[in-house]
């Protein structure tokens, strides 16, 4: 008797599923690309899992900007409307949602996720559909040697260039006063491995000696022993290639072993509102590269301060301004070339006016190389007097550059 | 306490979910059989043409891979009764090995495919020898332990693997193939894989090799006092539940592409084939596909309707506690033993009574019921050996 | 030399906070033949609960001790009493490592749905201190964290040697059977052996909250060493696993200098291969770890 009935049991699930397999794809998402008032616009972001905490910033961005386009006339004069999916952190389910996005939602457009990791699968479905693929967060250098065609990186610089201004700053030094010695630690994370190596490599040419290069696993809770190894070669300037949490842990496991140096740079952490609360009062100095400040002076970005501030209360961070930025990309090339629906002959016009033109937008003037690559620059923050301030480069410096920093 | 005495084999292990199996009128035509196997096989070949697009076909190559995966798993957790957690690291390390023989050594990717699956059942074997030499605490200790170290090496060994840039693995079909003829491929692929493991899963089951795993299942002690093999046939089990699992992982790394030792190297991964297997019922042979399908369904269901919270861990925990708690037999044997209520001579809890023991030794083991397949001690009865039989039931 | 040193202080000051934890874990499986997966969710769950006291009262981490181990305790005897007793004989082992797993996903799903999966970080005024000895710096966060583990370790083993209690415990552990026929009510021993198991997690997990980020899916890094600890120490051996924790501990420490943070956290899993080859059941086990 078993195996009729298991069998008729699974036969009954298959049939089952088949049947049900339209309420996956229906749900709630009528408004797809067969309507004429609305442009649909389809993203995936970590709203839950271990990249859910920026993930969250770039959703931020994403949803102003549509409210402000709404706002604004729209797109093409068409109403933007926006699919938000949960890709859960994970690379097989950021596939799955392009995939679901674009077939089976119908969506006229689709924006990049959030993090590294996500961006080379899901580009890969961009790419197989022939879809645009402006991304806000992939910056690392091996995005762009994938091939991909379609892919934008919507922020002023890829990760190993984060760093130039403070590599320019430091060479222009007079030499005695320059660091002898760096320690890096970095996560084993293609960003941020990126931003310290960028800087290892344009330090270690102007003859700065490496006494530590560290890589730790994402997963690494206790950073005491990395402290221990830094602390012990006294170097003069420490550089973190970090995300989030390893910072805050790395920098208090560095300060419980008193170790002091000239200069102390992190990526990532230190733009977070949260970072000087959990590092408490010393963060005094402590060097940060971003790819964006809601002080700059390009023309759009006044308007994108004043309506996200009037949205959510406080000025947009990196996060939301990069999601923003996405959004500007796209619609520049929207509006330049009269189209924005899902068929690939659209889609390649998209891509190609991208390739040949500059934007504006609020982190200034973007023009990409073939590869996606944008083609500018990062600007240095650092702590001063308890704030976080643009110190390089110095025709946009909000504060003097700090030297020899503080104990902390 | 495994003890000696026979009253205990009633409450333990098999026996409560398979009651009466002994119908004696039931012995179901073959044709029936045949009937609901074709109809099952049409459902799969047709389903590419009744996707409603892409995304359908994609969310059915992925349930197909669960399938393929939790059967896999099943050729260890189903027979032998130890229960990996860390099966993903087989499919990852079936994937990597795929990937890496077609980036580095340039080979066919269905050759690399094969060789990378026999890499993995290589790599397996001192596994299995250093957890198997112990019951079943160190055993699942060593299987996530297993897992992690390979997150670790392959995230470290970046020169090789790609580490956390991830690994980008080339078509193997053209670019003239597009995307959605690719799932349909893979869909197929996938099936096919699917059929041969459970092929092999159905034929180890009925041979004298599975009737001594199933010993070992219900009692390790006994079946080792009774002659079986027990430390080899569970590597033997256990080699060839990571080959196939590698096989699944290879072929979802073709379909996929992209390699991260993050998602490939996750313990989360190993436990739905954990709870999928566990669902459908470990003890038969639908039972992991059938655990994949609904376990598949449910994931895309429940993000489609509840998206964006992180309640899908939650989700995926009760459930798991509940199949643990309530279910341990699976849907399978749990909706086969209901119905079997409303038959006649569903008496006895015991899958052999004492009386059609004592016949079965008196007539000379044979009498002639095929009950094989779903079930696992369907084999043990027709045991040729009487007293294997009696090991496993005593 | 002074990194040296440096090094093997701070492999000391984790080793304890693993001896303190392993012990937990090894516990629930000398009572119950349980390996306990949910062991650093708990941990986690309390290193939350340590978070969020001190968030919203401002009150020391430390005081939240005095509400989440009696907690701890209650909901340790309450996992043994409702769900672990459930499950067959013949299977606890495999299922209860099913059933602890399902409980471990449910809290980090429950923690990322009501905390987000912000990372989360206690102020302390105190977080950054050292103290300096012979050239060697010890954060006081680690010296407490250290303390309390110590402490507790201490405390832990005079309940099972000098108390009545401990004494039905150990029996309950070395010989179920032989304990139930000297009038050990065993099964109730095994849920207060499950609680204070529980309760060294509330500890460690405030101890961790002083010096740590933390976050939902944070407990899946520390089971895997957690886990090696117990069978290199020999599963069910208290004694065995806090020396293991000790010498693992600072093992990874020390080889931290010459072979980088990632190729030393290997050092937990290859032990854990290599005791498994040489000695099965542990450094430090019996009749216990050979059989399960």
């Amino acid at each position: 008797m078993k195996v009729p009935t298991s069998l008729r049991i699974t036969a009954l699930a298959v049939a089952g599923s088949l049947a049900l397999t339209g309420c996956i794809s229906s749900g709630d998402s009528g408004g797809g690309g067969g309507d004429d008032d609305t442009i649909s616009i389809g993203i995936s972001l970590p709203l839950t899992g271990d990249y859910s905490e920026p993930g969250k910033g770039v959703q931020q961005g994403y949803e102003a900007w549509a409210a402000w386009m709404n706002e604004n006339g729209g797109l093409l004069g068409k109403e933007v409307e926006l699919t938000i999916l949960d890709d859960q952190s994970s690379a097989d389910r950021v596939a799955a949602d392009y995939e679901k996005l674009i077939n089976s939602d119908g969506v006229d457009l689709i924006f990049g996720p959030f993090s590294t990791r996500l961006v080379v699968p899901a580009a890969q479905v961009a790419q197989d559909y022939g879809f645009l693929f402006v991304e806000p967060a992939g910056a690392a250098p091996e995005v762009f040697t994938q091939g991909f065609d379609n892919l934008f990186y919507a922020a002023p610089a890829v990760a190993d260039d984060h760093y130039d201004y403070l590599a320019d700053h430091i060479e222009a030094m007079p030499p005695a006063q320059r660091p002898k010695t760096a320690a890096y630690a970095a996560m084993d994370d293609p960003f941020a491995m990126g931003t310290a190596y960028g800087l290892k490599a344009r330090l270690e040419e102007m003859g700065v000696k490496t006494v530590v290069d560290e890589v730790y696993p994402p997963n690494t809770t206790d950073f005491s022993s990395i402290a221990a190894k830094v602390a012990d070669s006294n170097a003069d300037i420490m550089v973190g290639g970090t995300q989030y949490q390893d910072a805050v842990n790395l920098i208090l496991a560095l300060q419980q072993l008193d170790y002091q140096p000239a200069m102390a740079a992190f990526s990532t952490a230190p733009t977070n509102p949260e970072f000087p609360e959990a590092i408490g009062d010393k963060t005094e100095g402590i060097l940060s590269p971003t790819g964006y400040t809601p002080d700059a002076t390009y023309p759009s970005n006044k308007e994108f301060v004043e309506f996200y501030t009037a949205e959510y209360g406080d000025p947009p961070g990196e996060d939301q301004a990069n999601a923003w930025t996405t959004g500007q990309v796209v619609a520049a090339a929207v509006e330049a070339v009269d189209c924005a629906d899902p068929d690939p002959e659209c889609q390649q016009q998209l891509i190609d006016w991208l390739h040949e033109n500059e934007v504006e937008t609020v982190v200034g003037p973007l023009t990409w190389d073939s590869e996606g690559r944008p083609q500018g620059a990062h600007m240095i923050q650092q702590y001063v007097d308890g704030k976080i301030r643009i110190v390089l480069p110095e025709d946009q410096a909000e504060a003097e550059f700090i030297a020899v920093k503080p104990p902390w | 306490m495994p003890s000696a005495s026979d009253t205990r084999t009633a409450d333990t292990g098999a026996a409560a979910a398979h009651a009466g199996r002994r119908d004696p009128r039931g012995v179901v035509p073959t044709i029936v059989k045949a009937v609901a196997l074709v109809l099952l096989a049409a459902a799969i070949v047709a389903f590419p043409s009744v996707a409603a697009n892409p995304f359908i076909l994609s969310v059915g190559v992925v349930i197909m891979s669960y399938a393929v995966l939790a059967t896999g798993w099943n050729f260890m957790g189903g027979f032998t009764g130890y229960m990996s957690l860390g099966h993903a690291a087989y499919a990852g390390l079936g994937g990597y090995s795929t990937a890496l023989l077609i980036v580095k050594a340039e080979l066919n990717p269905w050759v690399a495919l094969a060789l990378g699956a026999l890499i993995t059942a290589v790599i397996a074997v001192p596994v299995g020898i250093a957890s198997l030499r112990v019951r079943g605490a160190s055993f699942v200790i060593v299987s996530i332990a297993f897992v992690l170290i390979l997150l670790l090496v392959f995230q470290s060994w970046g020169g090789f693997t790609g580490g956390s840039n991830g690994l980008r693995i080339p078509r193997p079909f053209g670019p003239e193939v597009l995307r959605p003829e690719q799932h349909e491929r893979f869909f197929y692929i996938h099936a096919a894989l699917l059929a041969v493991a459970l092929l092999l899963w159905w034929l180890i089951d009925r041979s004298r090799f599975g009737i001594g795993l199933k010993a070992i299942r219900e009692d390790e002690d006994k079946a080792q006092a009774l002659g079986v093999p027990t430390f080899q046939y569970k590597l033997v089990a256990f080699v060839l539940s990571a080959f196939f699992t590698a096989l699944g992982g290879g072929v979802y790394a073709l379909w996929f592409g992209f390699l991260d030792p993050v998602f490939q190297f996750s313990i989360l991964i190993g436990s739905y084939m954990v709870l999928m297997s566990l669902l459908g019922g470990i003890r038969s042979l639908f039972g992991p596909a059938l655990g994949a399908l609904i376990v598949g369904y449910a994931v895309e269901f429940f993000k489609s309707e509840y998206g964006d919270t992180q309640f899908h861990l939650v989700a995926t925990g009760l459930l798991l506690g509940i199949v643990v708690l309530f279910m341990p037999d699976g849907i399978i044997p749990g909706v086969t033993g209901l119905l079997r209520r409303f038959r006649p001579q569903a008496s006895s809890i015991r899958e052999v009574t004492q009386a059609e023991l004592a016949e079965q030794r008196a007539g000379g083991a044979h009498t002639g019921t095929d009950s094989s397949g779903g079930d696992s001690t369907g084999g043990a009865t027709r045991a040729p050996d009487p007293q294997v039989t009696e090991g496993v039931h005593p | 030399m002074s990194l040296l040193l440096q090094s093997l202080v701070l492999g000391v000051l984790l080793g304890g906070l693993y001896a303190l934890l392993a012990a937990g874990l090894t516990l629930y499986f000398g009572v119950m033949r349980v390996v306990m997966i949910a062991h650093s969710a708990f941990l986690i769950l309390a290193a939350y609960l340590a978070w969020f006291w001190t968030t919203e009262t401002g009150i020391d981490p430390m005081v939240s001790l005095l509400w989440t181990v009696p907690l701890f305790f209650v909901t340790g005897v309450l996992i043994q009493r409702l769900l672990i007793s459930r499950l067959r004989p013949a299977t606890l082992t495999m299922m209860s490592v099913l059933l602890t797993f399902a409980v471990a996903l449910v809290i980090e799903g429950t923690l990322g749905f009501v905390f987000t999966g912000t990372q989360r970080r206690v102020q302390l005024p105190y977080g950054g201190a050292d103290i300096s000895i012979g050239g060697v710096n010890i954060a006081v966060v680690k010296l407490i964290a250290f303390g309390l583990a110590a402490a507790s370790l201490l405390a832990l083993y005079l309940l099972l040697t000098r108390t009545k209690f401990g004494q039905a415990l150990r029996a309950t552990i070395q010989h179920p059977e032989a304990a139930r026929l000297v009038g050990i009510n065993t099964e109730r021993t095994a849920g207060y052996g499950f609680g204070l198991g529980l309760a060294t997690a509330a500890i460690g997990g405030t101890a961790l909250s002083l010096d740590s980020t933390i976050y939902p899916s944070l407990h899946w890094h520390w089971i895997g060493p957690l886990m090696a600890i117990i069978v290199v120490g020999g599963l069910g051996s208290i004694p065995g696993a806090a020396i293991a924790a000790m010498v693992l501990g600072v093992g990874q420490s020390l080889l931290q200098i010459p072979l980088g943070t990632t190729w030393a956290q290997t050092f937990f899993y290859i032990a854990l291969f290599a005791t498994l080859m040489i000695r099965p059941q542990g450094f430090f086990g019996g009749r216990l770890a050979q059989r399960f």
